[in-house]
């Protein structure tokens, strides 16, 4: 709650108003009285509290003072007092110093001799107080604790345990043989502990402290803690898994605690991800917890099997039935759990939900409006062609009595709706105007945006309809933002149509009526009116709005209008409005970072020829794959969006090679923050390029894992090995990797061997191996064998212990090969023959070859585009015809020197791929050793 | 007949005038303190204590009198918090190791500086040299010469040589602290 809010807070509750936090502390002296008045303290105390949570804060002193004044109350015995110093404590433990000093009072506290609720507050409270340094000292009390015949005992001492695991692992993993005694424990005297902070303050000890309950919360707290102290070993938490799951299989499981059952699923689930090979088992595990008793059980499991990536229709019925059979459930809370986990499961497999579509038609009526919406959106999804328009009708009834966020649901699922029926979109689109007359918050307004966006986007026949809501959109628009993001795709989509200068009203209605930042973005979209529309008198009178905009108040309004009506006076559009492409943002930091940090680099102005670049459209994907986990339902599997078909690479198969550029330029960033930390590399410079995908040197089964990671400097190359031992009993020590050069390659000398120190069990470990390319004219192609070199020691499984004695062992792995493609990076330009012809002839070598390799042009296309590690432009990395094809690919060369090459290639069933490579840059060393990755 | 009314009359007087006093327990790591406590309070010895993280806090009657007795750990880090619990109290008790002859210089700095603070300004102090039954203890005049205690001026210090173990000097110290909670 927020500091600000606590006036008009407290003002409501009234009891509270009259006094503040100078007040309580002036009375706080009522601690130090003698003797204690029980009753006036804990009412003092109680105000305390109150304040805390209302968000004031106390200073450090203010609380130190506080604390040890309310320390004076240990003397009291009356227990409600007790209660609450326990609760001040905890509060002022973060701010107050020296809370240390209230250890012994509390260890007292925790002593078996005291009464049940002081013991179990006290851990608590210790676990608060405590550090690292202390624990060794109280081990032996929290291990008995933990395993204390008392379940609320023993559940404080469990979750305490699992707060002090973060800050002394080492310890609290000593406590597991406890924790495991502690589930399988008899439920004798289960006392509720849950119950443990639900007392009265009413005077005494309630006696509700000794009611029996069969909660066996305790079981789902030591559960936790086991999970939490072997989490990092994937063995041990199947086995744990497999263990509990297999017990609950007969009659009377030991895990009693529905609670606890959950979090087994929860962790089956863990494992299934972590080992895509047990996703049978567990399946199965799965399944028969769709069988247990208590919903809760039944729900965890469904939405588990429901999450399943790639599961069947049949193996999800049996999870879907449980569902459909909590949809009639009389518990509000199960039917909202289960229509929410049919809604997710919607997004990707409707057709599994389809069974359930007569019970969520029945819940359309439903009391609950979280329930009905859900059950309205599943139906959207799963239900046919004809029921659209029906359901539509019925959202449209209640859209103003559901909340905000349900909104934005039923937006976005209308939204994807449009996709999968394209012929009702005239119905859907009037529903998304109508819903933009509502009131309604900025998200939701944004998702009926881009709800419309996706019309404009995939459906071409509603473009105009939908452009022209737009249009009305921002008549009245209250968010800038939204105003902006509107003007810029009338002016990308709006030229295209068939009538541009109906848009042209409403766009310049913005320039006369809005704030700045929107008159710019107008701007900007009346200069795509003026570029790309054909007629010369949509020219002229975009040429007259702009200059009209030249007097604009604003900076940025009056210098793009002069720079837009410069740019069409001269012709000079392609560079500045067509131009689509922009910088690979993530590399263009890294390369502006490492400038910055490096001095000696300032007197040299940046290079951008070295940044790779990318097309509007595929940095826009990104940002889209981004969100896509929080926004599946835009581009479900069943229908990935078409491609607009413009400067994209491959259409069709355009989403994944993009996505693979991105992605790997991020990684690279990663790896360049990880090199720049050694010192060795410090003085190589600037990272080019790091080979996109790790090479794996080892079958996946074998007892080392080894993969490897190319990282090509200025003049050195990083060969990275990720190196992980999967052997539990043993550990390896002083890992070095030994690179012997197939070919007899003088200008490859090896400058540094940095040895992994110690690889432990199932830790991935790095070895880095670095050569310097001592001739900076030649780019050595060469291919290096590998042998591990390491010391073994064998250990406790258990402990981790290795012995004292190691012996030497060596491991051969398979060959890593640097390549041609390793010396360049590949980048997008916006269009290749204008820079082909740029670049000129100078240095241009064209060679005729045949590919004996390839069995057809598409093989070809790939093969060239691996092994020349460039971009392919403008489509061309598919193949369109059958026995014709050019490929245009773009690249950056070591060193920042763009490389174009036109590969043409002819296919003859008897002769195969016959190709004719050109390949220009501004060197004729680079393009020959260009050609010569081919030949 | 008339111990029966003796013993009434005592009860009565019990009644009316019961008192109350705060005691705060002060003194270098190992000195004895949290043993003499509960020497104190249930007369049993138990050796192998373990060190004090913070205070211990517990109330003795003796009589007609109630003594809520501080005891608050000797590691150094809880040192500069003796004063709060020394504040208002009836007297501190500086419980000194006679046996460990390194520490005493220690022992005299801390409670050097402890008399120093204006808020403890009057407070009675009773300096305790326990552990009287180990070999090479100091007697109580070594004590008062290496503390330096007749250097302190403006407040009652008194001093004894005690063995919590073997309850020698327990009781003359209980008096003594009983008479200042009566004192006031």
């Amino acid at each position: 709650m927020s500091y600000s809010k606590r006036d008009d807070d407290s003002g409501r509750i009234g009891y509270h108003h009259y006094f503040d936090k100078t007040t309580v502390l002036q009375e706080a002296r009522v601690f130090n009285e003698s003797p204690i008045n029980a009753r006036k303290c804990r009412a003092l105390l109680t105000k305390i509290l109150y304040l805390i949570s209302m968000g004031e804060t106390f200073g450090t002193t203010e609380a130190t003072e506080l604390f040890f004044s309310v320390t004076k109350l240990f003397q009291s015995k009356d227990a409600a007092l007790r209660q609450m110093v326990y609760l001040v404590i905890k509060e002022l433990s973060t701010v107050a110093e020296d809370v240390i000093m209230v250890t012994s009072s509390l260890m007292k506290d925790m002593q078996p001799t005291s009464e049940v609720m002081y013991r179990a507050n006290a851990i608590r409270v210790l676990r608060k107080i405590t550090d690292a340094s202390m624990l060794q000292g109280l081990e032996r009390f929290l291990k008995a604790a933990i395993v204390d015949k008392n379940a609320k005992v023993s559940s404080a001492a469990l979750v305490s345990s699992y707060h002090l695991y973060a800050i002394a692992r080492e310890v609290v993993k000593r406590w597991a043989n406890e924790a495991q005694e502690a589930i399988n424990a008899k439920p004798q005297s289960a006392v509720s502990a849950a119950t443990s902070y639900m007392t009265s303050f009413g005077g005494s000890v309630p006696s509700a402290y000794n009611t029996v309950s069969n909660s066996n919360i305790v079981q789902y707290h030591a559960l936790g803690l086991l999970y939490a102290i072997r989490q990092k070993d994937r063995m041990a938490v199947s086995k744990l898994v497999q263990n509990y799951a297999a017990k609950s299989g007969l009659s009377g499981s030991v895990l009693r605690s529905p609670f606890a059952q959950c979090l087994l699923v929860r962790y089956a689930c863990k494992v299934m991800e972590e080992d895509p090979s047990s996703t049978r088992a567990v399946y199965e595990l799965l399944e028969g917890w769709l069988r247990h008793k208590s919903d809760m059980v039944n729900l965890e499991a469904a939405k588990a099997i429901c999450e399943i990536k790639g599961a069947s229709t049949k193996e999800l019925f049996p999870a879907v039935t449980v569902l459909q059979g909590f949809l009639s459930s009389g518990k509000p809370s199960v039917k909202f759990a289960a229509i929410r986990a049919l809604n997710k499961l919607a997004m990707t497999q409707p057709a599994a939900v389809a069974p359930c579509n007569i019970d969520m038609e029945n819940m359309i009526t439903d009391q609950n409006r979280s329930i009905s919406t859900f059950a309205i959106t599943t139906l959207l999804k799963t239900g046919n062609e004809a029921s659209v328009e029906r359901l539509m009708k019925q959202i449209s009834g209640f859209m103003s009595e559901i909340a905000d966020e349900s909104k934005v649901l039923v937006v976005e699922a209308v939204g994807s709706l449009c996709i999968k029926f394209p012929s009702k979109h005239h119905v859907m689109l009037s529903f998304l105007s109508g819903a933009l007359r509502d009131d309604g918050g900025y998200d939701f307004k944004r998702a009926v945006v881009e709800a419309i966006f996706n019309f404009v986007k995939y459906i071409p026949e509603s473009k105009e309809a939908a452009l022209s809501h737009l249009c009305e959109i921002i008549e009245d628009c209250e968010y800038s933002k939204l105003s902006v993001k509107i003007l810029h795709l009338l002016g990308v989509e709006g030229p295209k149509c068939p009538q541009p200068t109906k848009y042209i009203r409403y766009i310049y209605n913005r320039v006369i009526l809005e704030n700045a930042v929107v008159r710019g973005a107008a701007v900007s979209a009346l200069a795509k009116f003026g570029v790309n529309v054909e007629d010369e008198s949509v020219k002229q009178s975009v040429r007259v709005l702009l200059s009209r905009c030249l007097d604009d108040a604003d900076d940025e309004v009056r210098d793009r209008a002069t720079m837009y009506l410069d740019v069409m006076k001269t012709n000079d559009e392609n560079s500045y409005i067509k131009d689509d492409s922009t910088y690979s943002l993530a590399y263009l930091e890294r390369q502006l970072l490492n400038y910055i940090s490096n001095p000696e680099l300032a007197d040299a102005p940046f290079d951008l020829s070295a940044v790779p670049k990318v097309s509007r459209q595929e940095e826009q994907e990104r940002g889209v794959s981004d969100q896509l986990g929080s926004l599946p339902s835009l581009s479900g599997p069943g229908h990935s969006p078409p491609q607009s078909g413009s400067a994209s690479n491959g259409a069709g198969a355009a989403s994944r090679p993009s996505a693979s550029t991105g992605p790997a330029l991020d990684q690279q960033a990663a790896y360049a923050q990880k090199l720049s930390e050694v010192p060795e590399f410090a003085s190589f410079g600037p990272l080019f390029k790091s080979s996109a995908k790790p090479v794996e040197l080892t079958e996946s089964e074998t007892e080392y894992a080894v993969s490897c990671v190319k990282h090509v400097f200025g003049h050195h190359i990083v060969f990275q090995f990720n190196i992980k031992n999967t052997l539990n009993d043993i550990v390896l020590e002083d890992v070095n990797v030994l690179m012997t050069s197939v070919s007899e390659e003088a200008s490859l000398v090896e400058r540094a061997l940095i040895p992994a120190p110690q690889l432990v069990y199932d830790v991935p470990g790095i070895v880095y191996v670095a050569f310097e390319r001592t001739i900076l004219e030649e780019y050595p192609e060469c291919t290096f064998t590998n042998d591990l070199k390491f010391i073994v020691k064998d250990c406790d499984p258990q402990t981790g212990e290795p012995d004292e004695e190691g012996f030497e062992d060596d491991y051969q792995v398979e060959e890593v090969s640097l390549a041609v493609a390793d010396y360049v990076m590949p980048s997008y330009i916006p269009s290749f023959t204008k820079t082909w012809e740029d670049l000129g002839g100078e240095y241009e070598v064209v060679e005729t070859l045949a590919l004996t390799t390839s069995p057809g042009l598409q093989e070809a296309c790939r093969d060239l585009i691996s092994l020349l590690g460039m971009h392919p432009l403008e489509n061309s990395g598919t193949v369109q015809g059958s026995n014709v094809h050019t490929l245009y690919l773009s690249g950056i060369f070591l060193g920042g020197i763009p490389v174009l090459a036109q590969c043409r290639m002819t296919y003859d069933s008897s002769t195969g791929v016959t190709l004719k490579l050109g390949v220009r840059s501004a060197s004729q060393d680079i393009s020959m050793v260009m050609i010569n990755a081919i030949a | 007949m008339a111990s029966f009314i003796q013993s009434i009359l005592d009860w009565l007087r019990s009644l009316f005038f019961k008192t109350e006093m705060e005691l705060t327990l002060v003194g270098l790591q190992n000195s004895g303190k949290t043993t003499l406590v509960n020497v104190i309070a249930s007369g049993a010895f138990q050796e192998d204590m373990i060190p004090t993280v913070g205070f211990n806090m517990r109330k003795v009657t003796k009589g007609n009198v109630t003594m809520k007795l501080w005891d608050i750990g000797g590691q150094p880090r809880f040192r500069s918090m003796w004063e709060r619990y020394c504040r208002g109290v009836n007297a501190i008790v500086f419980v000194i190791d006679a046996a460990d002859h390194d520490k005493l210089d220690a022992a005299k700095t801390e409670l050097r500086n402890l008399l120093d603070k204006p808020q403890l300004a009057n407070i009675p102090v009773l300096v305790l040299g326990n552990k009287n039954d180990l070999p090479g203890a100091l007697t109580v005049d070594q004590i008062i010469e290496v503390m330096n205690l007749k250097q302190i001026a403006n407040r009652e210090v008194s001093c004894y040589s005690i063995s919590a173990k073997n309850h020698v000097n327990i009781d003359i110290t209980l008096q003594w602290l009983i008479k200042k909670g009566k004192g006031k």
